[in-house]
């Protein structure tokens, strides 16, 4: 009995390290610094599909440490760091700054004009509100217009059987989500729900399950519900730009899905991946991407969906009051 | 007059019996004890952050305790409720967590008297735990769950000190974890993928003294007075367990102040009390 209660006790002090926490970094420079390069290292999903040497790009920002005088200069170099990742989903946050990265945008045209979809020809100054969709007959009331400018907006599924209702004249619809940068994944689910009319599987999602770059999950199943009560089973056409982004990004993928849709546009600007965040020592926030995910057929969505007909914004369109592609779609439509 | 006589005997002899029974029978008394705490709480939820979050809190807690049963008086019941809430910030104080918890305890003891003013209870108990963490700040990974039960070996010391007029009781109570389930997710996976999409892998995990080490002693003194009997007392928990490559830990000292009473309950058919229990509803 000896023999074992003294071989349990072995065994017991043989595991504490099951249980030690990895290493604080302390509160300087230096230690906030490697807590951020840590975190980007085990965490961040998209360090290989990008093809990114976070390895090389340490020794390049870690150089310039000693240099560094005083807070805002540190944030610089750390949001510098983080722009090598070319993602609109990682941001360092401080009381001061946020650090971003708008190249997924600031690079290309950006094929929307909110003076432009306000005039008299589209939705006008008598517009209806419903939750956040902004909705109007266009085109001598042939064609039904919502334009949504943020998933973060809610709309309740009474929101959208009021504006389905108000179109049930019109022959199409246009979903117009240029501008969008993105919000909630259910917002997303719950519109792209009233243009299928059974359960399709959507897209896939992956997460980390580990510290090394392509620790990932199984594929887990992204599904788009039928909703039960609320259909539009018509023409419907989703207007798209390089500012449709995160969640807007995830609706266009799953509307690529839809029965009677078709997507109008520019490509979206992607964020295909659902962002976490983290702390640094010193109390900064730091988001990142996290879980990617994948269209129907396993393809990252982080760069973006090509719409089925690429069209821009032709400046001489906007310069007489049309926008192009609006009226592309409306002619798609009929 | 000789059916007043036997009337009046057989009545005097109802009342004997009625009074016997008063006498001889025996009753379990409950103890009930109430207490609200004031804690200085640290926690570290890796789930939510790297950072440990330090800050105060508030609890509540009930306990009952009661014989098993007439025939077997070296056995007690343990009912016990806990409630607690605290406010944390994380060491730059640029971030906040709210802290909730719900913890339900039932054990069972067996009394050992060694001496005389001393008792042991040693045995074991089940508990079951809701927590929850959320961190406002955070992105899509504002809130964490704490979900687990285990069972543990506990042991509880009393002693009546006399002191002046009083005899005062002091109570060490014990209990560490040795066996259980703990809900845990992996670090990277969202509670959107986890509940919306409803992909649970790797979030349930068997714990024991390998993977999870705790002990919360609480020593507490009760002192009666003319109607109530006060129970003041510290009690510290430490607690750290692991899953997933992630260890949570959290440690907290508290301050308790409370009563405790014994208390008889009647009720039913067959448990009727006695004609010399007064009741209001009587």
């Amino acid at each position: 009995m000896k023999k074992y209660s003294s071989m349990l006790l072995f065994a017991v002090l043989l595991f504490p390290s099951c249980m030690n926490e990895p290493a604080m970094q302390p509160n300087t420079y230096e230690g906030n610094f490697q807590a951020l390069w840590n975190i980007v290292d085990t965490r961040y999903c998209y360090l290989d599909y990008k093809k990114i040497n976070w390895d090389s790009i340490y020794t390049v920002y870690h150089t310039q440490i000693p240099a560094v005088n005083g807070q805002i200069a540190f944030f610089d170099l750390m949001g510098n760091m983080l722009d090598e990742l070319k993602d609109g989903h990682v941001n360092l946050y401080s009381d001061f700054d946020e650090s971003r990265y708008w190249k997924w945008f600031l690079d290309y045209p950006s094929n929307f004009s909110s003076d432009l979809i306000y005039t008299t020809r589209y939705l006008g100054e008598n517009y209806r509100i419903a939750g956040g969709l902004n909705y109007g007959k266009i085109n001598n009331g042939q064609i039904g217009y919502i334009y949504y400018d943020s998933f973060e907006d809610p709309f309740s599924d009474d929101n959208m059987a009021y504006v389905l209702n108000s179109f049930s004249t019109c022959r199409a619809l246009i979903i117009d989500v240029r501008n969008n940068g993105g919000g909630s994944l259910d917002y997303s689910k719950q519109m792209a729900s009233y243009f299928f009319k059974k359960t399709t599987v959507t897209g896939y999602i992956r997460h980390k399950t580990g510290n090394g770059h392509s620790d990932f999950s199984s594929p887990v199943e992204i599904v788009t519900p039928a909703h039960p009560t609320i259909q539009w089973q018509r023409p419907v056409a989703i207007l798209t730009n390089r500012m449709a982004f995160s969640a807007t990004n995830d609706f266009v993928n799953r509307m690529t899905q839809a029965p009677s849709a078709i997507i109008v546009g520019d490509r979206t600007g992607g964020g295909g991946a659902l962002p976490l965040s983290s702390e640094l020592p010193n109390g900064w926030l730091v988001r990142f991407s996290s879980s990617p995910m994948f269209n129907l057929a396993m393809e990252n969505t982080e760069f973006g969906i090509d719409p089925t007909i690429s069209v821009a914004l032709s400046p001489t369109d906007q310069e007489n009051g049309i926008d192009t592609i609006i009226e592309r779609a409306i002619t798609a439509l009929k | 007059m000789r059916k007043i006589g036997l009337l009046s005997l057989v009545t005097l002899f109802l009342s004997t019996l009625s009074a016997q029974k008063v006498d001889d029978q025996l009753y379990l008394l409950t103890s009930k004890m109430n207490n609200i705490g004031l804690s200085v709480i640290s926690l570290m939820d890796p789930y939510l952050s790297p950072l440990t979050y330090t800050g105060n809190g508030i609890q509540f807690e009930h306990e009952s305790r009661r014989l098993w049963s007439l025939s077997n008086t070296n056995i007690s019941m343990q009912n016990k409720i806990e409630l607690e809430a605290g406010y944390l910030l994380n060491p730059a104080q640029t971030s906040s967590m709210t802290y909730l918890e719900l913890n339900y305890r039932y054990g069972i003891h067996y009394h050992f008297k060694p001496m005389k003013g001393l008792l042991l209870l040693a045995g074991g108990s089940w508990d079951v735990g809701l927590g929850y963490k959320e961190v406002v700040r955070n992105i899509n990974n504002p809130v964490n769950v704490d979900l687990a039960t285990n069972l543990n070996l506990s042991g509880i010391a009393m002693y009546d000190l006399p002191f002046q007029k009083r005899i005062l009781r002091l109570q060490l109570a014990v209990e560490t974890p040795v066996f259980g389930w703990m809900f845990v997710p992996l670090a990277g996976a969202s509670y959107y993928e986890m509940f919306e999409l409803g992909n649970l892998s790797n979030v349930s995990h068997i714990s024991s003294i390998i993977n999870k080490r705790g002990i919360n002693p609480k020593l507490t003194i009760d002192i009666p007075f003319n109607r109530t009997v006060w129970q003041v007392g510290l009690k510290y928990e430490t607690l750290r367990y692991a899953a997933n490559n992630m260890v949570f830990n959290k440690n907290q000292l508290s301050l308790l102040v409370g009563t405790t009473f014994d208390m008889i309950s009647f009720g039913g058919r067959k448990r009727m009390a006695p004609v010399n229990f007064l009741s209001p509803n009587d």
